[in-house]
């Protein structure tokens, strides 16, 4: 924890310095954090698979712009839009209540496509097809309106919310999550109230989302349908598997990997021309690595770090753990 | 007649949403798999078709050698990704389906680009005229190739040794196993023939439409098909891709008119944009809540 | 206490319990036994809400407990056990305890959020996890133990929820004899320690004989013998049952 708040300060004290497209892989990765955080908490820790994580986005960061351009604080927009976005997460989640694993990650892929359709249908709120303008608004009454602003303001709701799902991981709420994941037959046997434990879930991870959403919004100025398409869902999922399901580093390390891949792909890509080509390539590399974790380590990076690091440590360790395992034997 | 009209192109379409369910639902019954990738290999094999009669083939010698090649890719895809996977959990195993889908795409967009092409002509032009009702030539060759397909399809899994082997598979793995059948070549099978009928479905879907890289999104579109059907039914699949079709045809035709009409009148709201391409999801959410377990599937029951 | 009136629970054509009465008084050790398939398992779990009765009455303190989910029973002071339990968890064993302690409070969860509750681990340790010899273990994930200890965890998981009546879905099976005589033990202590009432499904005599105050014999999902272990022994019936001679 203390690391992780030392990291982010330094972060912050090194943004001056890190130039304008440093600053904006910062809050890129970064934002794609909270957001993969939120998913992780739903999928990794509560086991509701949901492909409809890039649509919810959406809705914060449409929540965010209307109450940003309304003339609203960003800190206020951004609560808006996670309450908003919690209230339209439940609202997702409802069916879960009813349906199990597979059959819910297929009605998540309605709501997507549903959350898409209502994005170019309601004109007031959403501007249709051309995408709603959201124009900067002062962050706690500052103009942090610049690329290093929004990675600060980024950063710290990362750390506060690393550090929230973390402690509500040790709650009883968190506990009945990952209780429900193991075995939801279990947890109803148990006395868990399953439904209301699931709803808090999509509740919070909405909340979450909404948030990222919302930063979303406000970096990239503009809400536009297809920029929270089925394929940004899949993106985070991806985040969430190739990261590590059900570990906190590993929404931050998935997130650094699904962004920052593409990002080197297409510098590599633009040295040699053709954009077709590139973003072709780009999206071969994504899959290929998608599906090589998915085979070899599909518990996800974090874990394969951990690995390594024993690996490392290993012939150091080796005497030891045989008498450590000796112990253990004996007292059995 | 307008309706009538309407309902014949939706059959002729849905049923070409039909084959495609029908090789998603037959993974799944025989391997617990679900292929999000269904869409990929659906345009993976239209482009198939595309490249072979650009190349000099006769459309039908084109159709039989891409669907031939779809086989292949259908087996690789099988052997080389999910064979490693047996023990991963659902979620790792659906993320691996949706990667295949996005190196499909890629591959796609590296060779044939990302805009339109004009599909070639895989039936003659002209149109058949029965009872007022107007049918070109090229809804009905779609319907009665995926027809007769369908039948074939379904045929062979009930009355060859084969398809007994692969329903054997699909009821109980481990009873398969115990009374000698390979589990594994079966499951390999079933991916070979789901990827040729994706294959055939793509193809006959680009001649209706044109062929585009947004074909792959008729995977995604299956799925409402699968779970209204079933989830593990063939017959469910078929019966339910030619409900959605003529659904999303009567929408298209005369629903988001109407619509339209009142919103114009009451609202800001100029149009409804493509509420057909909604429909089967808003109709998949309604399913799901009222009958899981679809139109022809069975309830699971549980033990503690 | 628990009053069970002509409870009967069909599966399809097939009666797994018909007409079973029982009942339980405060503070009492009831065994209820019978050979494999007497429908004892089917009868805890309508007890517990798991199924539903297709009819008769099943009525706790008063209170009809028909239909009533397992959450709602656990805030009513109805907890149970598994006759499998859960090995698949990465939760710690007092983990699992405050997951049992929290069902019978109506709270939203969230208490641990701020405080970080040392003490409040080491007295539910203590309370919980002491008496079933699983002081040691309270930090080792469920999936690392023995069946045995997962049993015993179980029951811990049971006991925080701090019920008026535990009901014990085969507390013993599969579990080796040694440890078998010592959770049976434990059984007592419980009672005594926490004044619940108990009811154990078990089909090891043995067991029973030595824990329970009253005894109830199903077979065929029917009850054929209510009384003390005594006259469980001698009852004619109930030796024909097990025994497979008049």
């Amino acid at each position: 924890m203390l690391i992780l708040i030392c990291v982010a300060v330094a972060t912050i004290v090194v943004l001056p310095a890190l130039g304008r497209y440093g600053a904006y892989i910062v809050y890129a990765v970064t934002i794609a954090a909270i957001g993969a955080l939120a998913l992780n908490l739903l999928i990794g820790y509560c086991g509701q698979i949901s492909f409809c994580h890039g649509a919810l986005l959406g809705v914060g960061a449409y929540a965010a712009g209307n109450f940003g351009n309304a003339g609203q604080d960003m800190s206020i927009s951004l609560l808006a839009a996670g309450v908003v976005t919690a209230l339209v997460s439940v609202l997702v989640g409802l069916p879960a209540l009813r349906l199990r694993g597979l059959y819910f990650a297929i009605a998540t892929l309605a709501a997507q496509f549903i959350l898409e359709f209502l994005f170019r249908l309601l004109e007031p709120l959403t501007h249709g097809v051309a995408g709603l303008m959201i124009k900067p608004a002062p962050f706690l009454g500052m103009d942090l309106s610049n690329d290093r602003g929004y990675a600060a303001i980024s950063i710290v709701i990362l750390v506060a919310s690393l550090i929230g799902v973390s402690r509500l991981l040790r709650t009883d709420l968190g506990r009945r999550f990952i209780l429900i994941r193991d075995s939801e037959m279990v947890a109803r046997g148990m006395g868990v109230n399953v439904a209301l434990t699931k709803l808090w879930a999509f509740a919070i991870s909405g909340f979450l989302t909404g948030i990222a959403g919302g930063l979303l919004g406000f970096t990239t100025r503009i809400a536009a349908p297809e920029a929270f398409e089925i394929a940004l869902s899949v993106d985070y999922v991806a985040m969430i598997i190739v990261g590590g399901l059900g570990s906190l580093p590993g929404a931050l390390i998935g997130a650094g990997f699904v962004v920052l891949l593409p990002e080197a792909v297409q510098r590599f890509g633009e040295s040699l021309g053709a954009a077709t080509q590139t973003s072709a390539i780009r999206e071969m590399v994504f899959g290929l690595l998608i599906i090589v974790f998915m085979i070899y380590e599909p518990r996800g990076l974090y874990a394969l770090g951990g690995r390594l690091a024993r690996r490392l440590r290993a012939p150091f360790r080796r005497a030891g753990a045989a008498s450590q395992l000796a112990k253990s034997e004996g007292v059995n | 007649m307008f309706i009538l009209q309407l309902i014949v192109a939706g059959l002729a379409v849905g049923s070409v949403y039909a084959i495609i369910a029908l090789g998603i639902v037959l993974i799944y019954k025989c391997s617990g798999v679900v292929n999000f990738a269904q869409g990929g290999y659906a345009m993976l094999g239209a482009f198939f078709t595309y490249a072979l009669t650009t190349a000099g083939l006769p459309s039908a010698a084109a159709l039989v050698v891409s669907l031939l090649l779809m086989g292949v890719v259908g087996a690789l895809t099988q052997t080389l990704i999910l064979r490693p996977m047996l023990k991963a959990p659902v979620v790792a195993v659906m993320m691996a389906t949706l990667g295949i889908l996005i190196i499909f795409r890629a591959i796609c967009l590296l060779i044939w680009g990302p805009d339109q092409i004009g599909f070639p002509k895989l039936f003659p032009d002209g149109s058949i005229e029965v009872g007022g009702i107007f049918m070109t030539y090229n809804y009905v060759a779609a319907f009665l190739l995926s027809a007769v397909l369908c039948g074939a399809f379904l045929a062979f899994y009930r009355y060859t040794p084969l398809g007994l082997m692969q329903r054997c598979t699909a009821d109980n793995t481990r009873a398969a196993l115990a009374v000698g059948i390979h589990v594994s070549n079966q499951v390999t099978i079933a991916w070979t023939a789901s990827a040729m009928l994706a294959g055939l479905g793509g193809s006959l879907l680009a001649s209706l439409n044109g062929l585009s890289l947004g074909l792959s999104n008729i995977g995604l579109v299956a799925f409402p098909v699968i779970v209204l059907g079933g989830m593990t039914s063939l017959p469910g699949a078929v019966v339910a891709g030619l409900i959605l079709g003529v659904l999303q045809a009567v929408t298209d035709g005369l629903l988001t008119p109407a619509i339209e009409r009142v919103l114009r009148d009451y609202t800001e709201i100029y149009s409804v944009g493509a509420l057909q391409q909604v429909i089967p999801y808003a109709l998949l959410v309604v399913v799901l809540l009222v009958r899981p377990q679809g139109i022809f599937g069975s309830k699971e029951s549980e033990r503690v | 206490m628990l009053m069970a009136r002509g409870v009967t629970i069909r599966f399809g054509g097939v009666v797994a319990v018909g007409g079973m009465d029982m009942d339980v008084h405060p503070g009492e050790i009831v065994g209820l036994i019978g050979p494999n398939g007497a429908g004892k398992t089917t009868f805890v779990n309508a007890i517990s809400g798991t199924y539903v009765p297709n009819a008769g009455s099943i009525r706790w303190q008063d209170e009809d407990l028909v239909g009533r989910t397992p959450n709602r029973l656990a805030r009513m002071g109805v907890g149970r056990t598994f006759q499998n339990v859960a090995s698949l968890s990465d939760l710690t064993v007092l983990d699992i305890v405050k997951v049992g302690r929290s069902v019978r409070g109506a709270g939203g969860g969230l208490r641990d959020l701020f405080a970080s509750g040392r003490r409040q681990d080491d007295e539910l340790a203590q309370k919980y996890l002491e008496p079933l010899g699983l002081a040691d273990h309270r930090n080792t994930p469920l999936q690392m133990l023995s069946y045995g200890h997962r049993k015993a965890v179980d029951i811990a998981r049971a006991l925080a929820g701090e019920p008026d009546l535990l009901l014990l879905d085969e507390p013993v099976a599969g579990v080796a004899p040694a440890e078998a005589f010592a959770l049976a033990g434990f059984v007592k202590k419980i009672r005594d320690l926490m004044g619940c009432a108990v009811v154990m499904v078990e089909h090891k005599m043995d067991i029973v004989m030595c824990t329970c105050d009253r005894i109830v014999v199903m077979a065929g999902g029917v009850k054929i013998f209510d009384g003390s272990c005594a006259g469980a022994q001698s009852d004619p019936e109930v030796r024909r049952v097990y025994l497979g001679h008049a």
